[in-house]
Order: C-alpha cells, then sequence, then structure tokens
C-alpha cells in the first residue's frame, strides 16, 4: 500500500493522507472503540504516518540499506513490542 | 583519482542522507531513548491495565489530535523549506521555516493548558504509574519541540544573513531532519498514550 502511495502522491498528497489518518485515529478513540483489534488498527496506522515521514519527509528512499534498516528497524520493534504487552495484558 | 571515480560511480545509485551525518546519530540516539520509553509504559500499562485505562479517559483527546496535526503540517511546511533552499529561494524557505514555527508555538501553547488543567486539579508525577508516564514522556517530548523550534528559529536568522543558497544548505536540510524527528516520536506516542486502551 505504502509502494503504491510512494508511485502515486506527490508530498502535499502525502501530508493530506496522514492528517486524514490522525482524524481517524481520534475519531476511532472518541467512539470508545477497544480490543486488540483496534489497538493493531492504531497502531498499523501510526507505522503508515511515521513510514511516510521517515521515507519522504526525512528523505530516507534511496540511501544506503543499513541507515533503512536502523530506522524502520526501530519503528517495527516499536510497534511490536507495544503489541506484545497489549496482547498478554 | 580512482578513488574519486568510484567514489562518484553513478552505479552506486545510493543516496546521502540529508544534512550533517552527525545528526543522524544523534536522531538515532533520541529514536532509541523514546523507543525505550514506549516500551516500558506498555508494560507499565500490561501491569495494571484497569488504572491506565481510567486515567487515559481523563486526558485532552481534542487537543492531543490538534497537536498532531500542527506536528504533521510543520513538518510538511520544512520539508516546502527545504524544497525551496535547494532552488535558491530563500526567501519562501524563511517563510515556510516561520510557518512551521508558528506551528511549533501553537503546539506548546496547547500543551501549557493541558498541563495547567492537569496541575490546577494537583496532578502530579507522583499522584499515580499513568500520571508519572503520562507527564514524563510528553514533557521530554516538549523539551524536544523546544530545542527543535531553536534550531529551526537559527536557521531562519542564518537565512536571513545570507548564509544558505541552492550550493549551500546542508544546515537547513539537518534543522530538517531534527525536527522530522520530533514529529516522528509523536506519531507514535498519542495513539499510545491518548487513544490505545
Amino acid at each position: 500500500m505504502i509502494k503504491v502511495a510512494q508511485k502515486q502522491l506527490n508530498v502535499h498528497q502525502l501530508w493530506l493522507l496522514i492528517m486524514f489518518l490522525t482524524l481517524t485515529t481520534y475519531a476511532l478513540g472518541k467512539l470508545g472503540f477497544s480490543g486488540v483489534w483496534v489497538m493493531l488498527i492504531l497502531l498499523s496506522t501510526a507505522a503508515i504516518k511515521a513510514t511516510i515521514i521517515m521515507r519522504d519527509f526525512m528523505e530516507l528512499r534511496g540511501v544506503s540499506k543499513l541507515w533503512q534498516w536502523m530506522m524502520y528497524g526501530w519503528l517495527g520493534f516499536v510497534c511490536l513490542a507495544i503489541s506484545i504487552s497489549y496482547f498478554v495484558s | 583519482m580512482a578513488v574519486d571515480q568510484l567514489d562518484n560511480d553513478p552505479s552506486d545509485d545510493v543516496k546521502l542522507l540529508p544534512g550533517d551525518f552527525a545528526i543522524w546519530i544523534f536522531i538515532f540516539a533520541e529514536l532509541l531513548v523514546f523507543g525505550m520509553a514506549f516500551i516500558s509504559y506498555a508494560i507499565a500499562r500490561s501491569l495494571n491495565v484497569d488504572m491506565f485505562n481510567q486515567y487515559q479517559l481523563t486526558l485532552n483527546h481534542e487537543f492531543g489530535a490538534i497537536n498532531t496535526l500542527l506536528l504533521l503540517t510543520s513538518s510538511y511546511f520544512v520539508v516546502l523549506a527545504v524544497k525551496a533552499i535547494r532552488v535558491d529561494d530563500v526567501k519562501k524557505c524563511k517563510q515556510w521555516l516561520i510557518t512551521s514555527l508558528g506551528c511549533g508555538s501553537a503546539f506548546l501553547i496547547l500543551k501549557s493548558v493541558e498541563y495547567a488543567d492537569k496541575f490546577a486539579e494537583g496532578i502530579s508525577l507522583s499522584t499515580n504509574t499513568f500520571y508519572m508516564f503520562y507527564l514524563s514522556l510528553t514533557l521530554f517530548h516538549v523539551f524536544h519541540v523546544i530545542l527543535g523550534m531553536i534550531i529551526l528559529g537559527a536557521i531562519v536568522f542564518k537565512a536571513q544573513r545570507g548564509a544558505y543558497s541552492a550550493a549551500n544548505h546542508t544546515g537547513v536540510e539537518t534543522g530538517a531532519s531534527y525536527w522530522h524527528m520530533v514529529d516522528l516520536v509523536w506519531i507514535i506516542l498519542f495513539p499510545l498514550v491518548y487513544i490505545i486502551r
């Protein structure tokens, strides 16, 4: 999905997309949704936004694989650890 | 000469990180610290889910969402500032950076109102574990917003004095990278502390 977004959306459209995803996150919280699946949706939404910021705003696309692994690896590890802690709670 | 040719080999196709390389070491170190704090929050919550869910409801979700929109927009403006300086448009670069600083200021005002409300209710770091995490995580982030604004302000000041151009804009990219990191951290912090239950 993100690869498609990268090909089709410019920086202005990506900004609108992450604004929309933020409003979706807020709406899900305001409507009182909870549970593991909602947690996964919210965390995935945050991960998509963070990936757009890293790839397009921080311009990580095309830099060395080491830095891409470090940055995306950080995001993946943090999201995975948060998800596991919610699963076991 | 052979080394120069190897360094500039177009088939290499690997871009350099934008800005000063040192800022990326700093950014990664900061991300590690925030990452550990986020995981600590999640583990503490897993040990006392009811209490975290109860007090999470006392947070101002509207302010949290508006602050997210402000930081995302400020990051977008910083991207436009970098694009402007790359085509030698110093005036637009300054304008976008000043607009971005406006978003950062609005973020700090909303956060101050949020803290004032909580402190007026007698809430502090020692109230309970949830508030300890909420206050320390968000305050730590606020310090980074303030530092980011100082950096962006210094770039505007230097741009005013003609320090940047299309040929020399490493400083702008360096400040931009730091500001995006501040935004990146909030993107995880907002749903984690305000929304996910």
